[in-house]
């Protein structure tokens, strides 16, 4: 009786102050004033979570934030689960793709917020405000300059695919459970047609997890793996490791991934305006560099950090396939199923 | 009926329907949820899901992978757990003790750890075993790809053929040695004997251990996952997952239609199991003998104990070995004894992050939880099976089993959809909403070992004890209780260490304040490093292990798994 009085009361609140909110940019509320508080989802690694922890109680001293960190497939379905259910879990998501920010926002479990300085994001957003992108992973190739030479073996994504030679020695994340992955090979889909997916399936690529891939790509299992730039950049940072990135001369894939708010009626404690106010910190300068101290790319035009042993992200972006999120959401089923037909499931 | 005897029957009934209750409400009510919303997904009744599901030739191989993967894992299981269980319980092999704790301590080992180090070994380009084994045969080629249905019967058939030995075991050791003495006497073979009474004996006992093989095999995500799916063999566990992940609506949907396969396979072993076994009444122990009579196995038992360690070697200690090499090695491309590439920072990690400790306690106290009551519903539901002759006594049994063969995403998500406030009932985000699922899951184990336990203690001594005026209660506690101990203990502790290292269900149903070592070991499988997992991995079985022999120790011998 309580959860539904009190779903009651919160909707109302958000009718109220819905539409004067928007306008209102957070600049104008001071961190200290943010209290109660706020569950987040994320897909961020652990180690780059107790950093932020640690920063935003300092940002936000009266403010008590909770990250539940899982891959991007278990939280998607454990929302999944609880919108089944009627209430989410959390207050806000840093999780997934735009796509399904799409998706989200057509169910209506998110809340508007008009981020003042969007000129400066580089990425696309939603022009209502539903989702902002907040970091980016960047899918490239990545090999081990200790047994292999980098000369004998595809230095693009078309031939990763296609050079025959490397057929049973790659290794790529799975499209079925994660959404960098499927964002990506809906990017490569659209540059090189049916046929990527028919040639990955000829090669043998090994369907797996990025960490995984990475072990075999030390062991010599693996001459070549598809995979998110942060992982190799975080293993040679903190484990002096040797294995070298490959940024794909027909481009690398920098897929952003987003921030959303959850509506009050659907959100865990119904505080989107603290919300809006960790929004603000994330997307500003500041939150920004601890995004990149985690491996990732940023999202704004006028912050000049990059990744530790990555490339600035104007290189990354003028060397980028394109994904379109609205066909990503749109036709997934369709994607998914023609993924899986050419590559993970050969015979039947 | 005198007025006693009515007294005795009412607490019986009152405690066994608070049982039945706790199933139909935790588990019956939010897996039939599952199904409704599979048939009313649209709002209306309609048979699309499954058609789609089941007419989708990829999910059809993926069914075929599973029935095959499991089955001949089953067979294996069984063919290696009775020769095992024979030979340590009941001969005078060499090394008993310690062989029994090697095979025991492979149920210890979180099967996706386990995968990673023979994915390792046995991988046909670089594996370690199979480079050994190309240079000491001089082979062009590696004798072993990993990826391959064999390569996943494999694995699945060294983690969980421990089920099948730890029960059979049990079973033998409190056997009736007057039957077999009999044969012996009447001019009967050792060899013999085994054949024509010992296993027809043990033939309840290992219908249910095949089941729980079988049933642990084919709801298994965690090695499909790492060695089936690079090799291109998806099983149903793994499809569902896929569809999971998608983390829309239509995917849950599809996800309990196949889900459901893997129940309806469940309960047909399980009536086959039952009509196998039929009505004959094997009662093995009677208020007599006591120690079953050691076979002395002649001059086989040198080659006998020289086969046996040669398979703990390579099924237990080969897989320990690796883990915990794996947890001190900086890159995994070299050998641990390369200079510079040895290292305990990965241990390090261990021991400075304070949430390991905190998942620690919060794995034991669930565990514990989940085995201590679930041991209670096991031991009722078991009377109820073996002792009564109530209508329906079977669907209690039916139900555990159904659990167990239930995928455990299916478990956990059906329990986020129905335990989160929406039907009254709001669980969600504490511990007790894992526990839950951790006993709708492995009560099997536990419910197997108590029926089997019961199925072979005669009535006649609890009729004795009656006769002499005891009540329910103290029949139970007096005459049922001491007699089936070791069963209680072992199926205990078969419940608590799944649950100990449980790591699926866990994903989705951890809080902040509830994260447990699976949690952990996952992400650091999936997220950080192989190594770190190896070391978390390696310090569960320490930790494990040091339990056991702390047990074994107090209890002088008397209790141990």
């Amino acid at each position: 009786m309580n959860i539904r009085m009190m779903t009651a009361a919160a909707a109302a609140a958000v009718l109220m102050t819905g539409a004067g909110a928007a306008a209102v940019s957070a600049e104008a509320v001071n961190p200290e004033d943010v209290t109660g508080k706020i569950v987040i989802y994320t897909s961020m690694y652990e180690d780059i979570i107790d950093e932020m922890q640690t920063e935003l109680e300092d940002v936000f001293p009266n403010l008590d934030v909770e990250f539940f960190q899982g891959g991007s497939g278990t939280l998607q379905s454990k929302i999944a689960a609880e919108m089944d259910a009627g209430k989410l879990g959390c207050d806000v998501l840093m999780v997934a793709e735009p796509s399904y920010s799409l998706e989200l926002k057509d169910a209506g479990v998110l809340h508007p917020y008009d981020y003042a300085e969007k000129d400066k994001l580089v990425f696309d957003y939603d022009p209502e405000g539903y989702w902002y992108p907040v970091r980016v992973c960047n899918m490239v190739l990545a090999y081990n300059p200790e047994l292999t030479d980098k000369s004998e073996i595809p230095v693009t994504m078309k031939d990763f695919a296609s050079d025959t030679a490397m057929k049973g020695a790659l290794s790529m994340s799975n499209p079925l459970t994660s959404g960098t992955a499927y964002s990506s090979i809906v990017g490569l889909l659209d540059l090189y047609g049916e046929d990527y997916f028919k040639d990955l399936g000829a090669q043998n690529v090994a369907i797996e997890s990025g960490s995984v891939a990475l072990t075999k790509l030390e062991t010599g299992e693996c001459k070549e793996i598809m995979v998110l730039e942060e992982s190799v950049l975080k293993k040679r940072e903190e484990e002096g490791s040797a294995l070298e990135v490959i940024y794909p001369e027909d481009g690398s894939i920098p897929v952003p991934s987003t921030f959303m708010i959850v509506d009050d009626s659907y959100s865990a404690n119904a505080n989107s305006k603290a919300a809006e106010a960790l929004e603000d910190y994330f997307l500003s300068p500041d939150g920004q560099k601890l995004i990149i101290k985690g491996w990732m790319y940023g999202v704004r035009s006028d912050v000049e950090e990059y990744p530790y042993d990555g490339r600035p992200l104007s290189e990354i972006l003028a060397n980028a396939i394109p994904v379109d999120w609205e066909k990503c959401y749109k036709e997934r089923e369709d994607i998914r199923r023609m993924f899986q037909e050419y590559v993970t499931v050969p015979e039947a | 009926m005198n007025p006693a005897k009515n007294h005795c029957f009412d607490i019986k009934w009152v405690l066994m329907l608070a049982v039945v209750a706790f199933l139909l409400v935790f588990q019956v009510f939010p897996l039939l949820y599952m199904v409704f919303r599979m048939f009313f997904a649209s709002g209306h009744f309609s048979m699309d899901a499954v058609k789609r599901i089941y007419s989708y030739a990829l999910n059809r191989t993926c069914l075929k992978n599973t029935l095959v993967a499991s089955g001949l894992t089953m067979v294996f299981g069984v063919l290696i757990a009775f020769p095992l269980a024979f030979l340590i319980g009941r001969t005078n092999l060499y090394g008993k003790t310690l062989f029994r704790t090697l095979f025991v301590t492979t149920y210890m080992v979180p099967p996706y750890v386990g995968a990673m180090a023979w994915l390792r070994l046995l991988n046909p380009t670089v594996g370690t075993l199979n480079v050994f084994l190309k240079n000491l045969f001089g082979l062009s080629g590696a004798p072993f790809s990993i990826y391959s249905i064999g390569g996943l019967v494999w694995v699945l058939t060294t983690f969980y053929y421990p089920y099948a030995f730890i029960t059979i075991s049990r079973a033998m050791e409190k056997m009736d040695p007057s039957l077999e003495e009999a044969a012996r006497i009447s001019g009967a073979s050792p060899l013999k004997t085994l054949i024509t009474v010992t296993l027809p004996l043990m033939l309840p006992s290992i219908a249910a251990s095949a089941l729980l093989v079988f049933v642990a095999a084919a709801s298994c995500y965690g090695i499909p996952s790492i060695i089936g799916v690079p090799g291109r063999i998806y099983t149903v566990t793994t499809r569902i997952v896929d569809y999971v992940y998608v983390g829309s609506q239509e995917g849950l949907t599809d996800a309990t239609a196949l889900a459901v396969f893997l129940m309806v396979m469940a309960l047909i072993l399980m009536l086959l199991s039952d009509f196998i076994v039929g009505k004959k009444d094997y009662i093995t122990i009677s208020g007599k003998s006591v120690r079953p009579a050691l076979v002395d196995l002649g001059k086989w038992r040198v080659p006998l104990t020289v086969l046996v360690a040669v398979f703990a070697l390579i099924v237990a200690v080969l897989p320990f070995v690796t883990v915990f090499a794996t947890s001190f090695t900086v890159n995994m491309g070299k050998s641990v004894f390369v200079p510079g590439n040895f290292t305990m920072k990965y241990w390090g990690i261990l021991t400075s992050r304070k949430s390991i400790g905190k998942s620690m306690r919060n794995s034991v106290l669930s565990a514990v939880w989940a085995a201590s009551m679930g041991m209670i519903v096991c031991l009722l539901m078991s009377y109820l099976l073996k002792r009564t002759k109530v209508k329906g006594r079977q669907i209690p049994n039916f139900l555990i089993t159904l659990g167990s063969g239930t995928p455990s995403v299916a478990i956990a998500l059906a329990l986020i959809m129905t335990m989160s406030g929406r039907f009254g009932i709001n669980i969600y985000n504490t511990m007790l909403i894992m526990v839950i699922a951790y006993m709708i899951k492995y009560m099997m184990m536990g419910m197997q070992t108590v029926s089997a336990a019961f199925a072979q203690v005669s009535p006649s001594m609890e009729e004795a004890a009656q006769i002499s005026g005891a009540g329910w209660l103290r029949r139970i506690r007096d005459v049922v209780l001491p007699l089936i101990v070791p069963s209680i203990v072992a199926g205990w502790f078969l419940i608590f260490m799944p649950c100990f290292y449980e790591l699926t269900m866990s994903n989705l149903l951890y809080a902040d304040q509830t994260k447990t070592l699976g949690v952990e070991l996952y992400n650091y499988q999936t997220y950080h490093s192989q190594q770190t997992a190896s070391a978390l991995a390696g310090g569960i079985l320490i930790m494990v292990v040091l339990c056991n022999t702390l047990i074994y120790k107090l209890t002088k011998g008397r209790v141990s798994i």
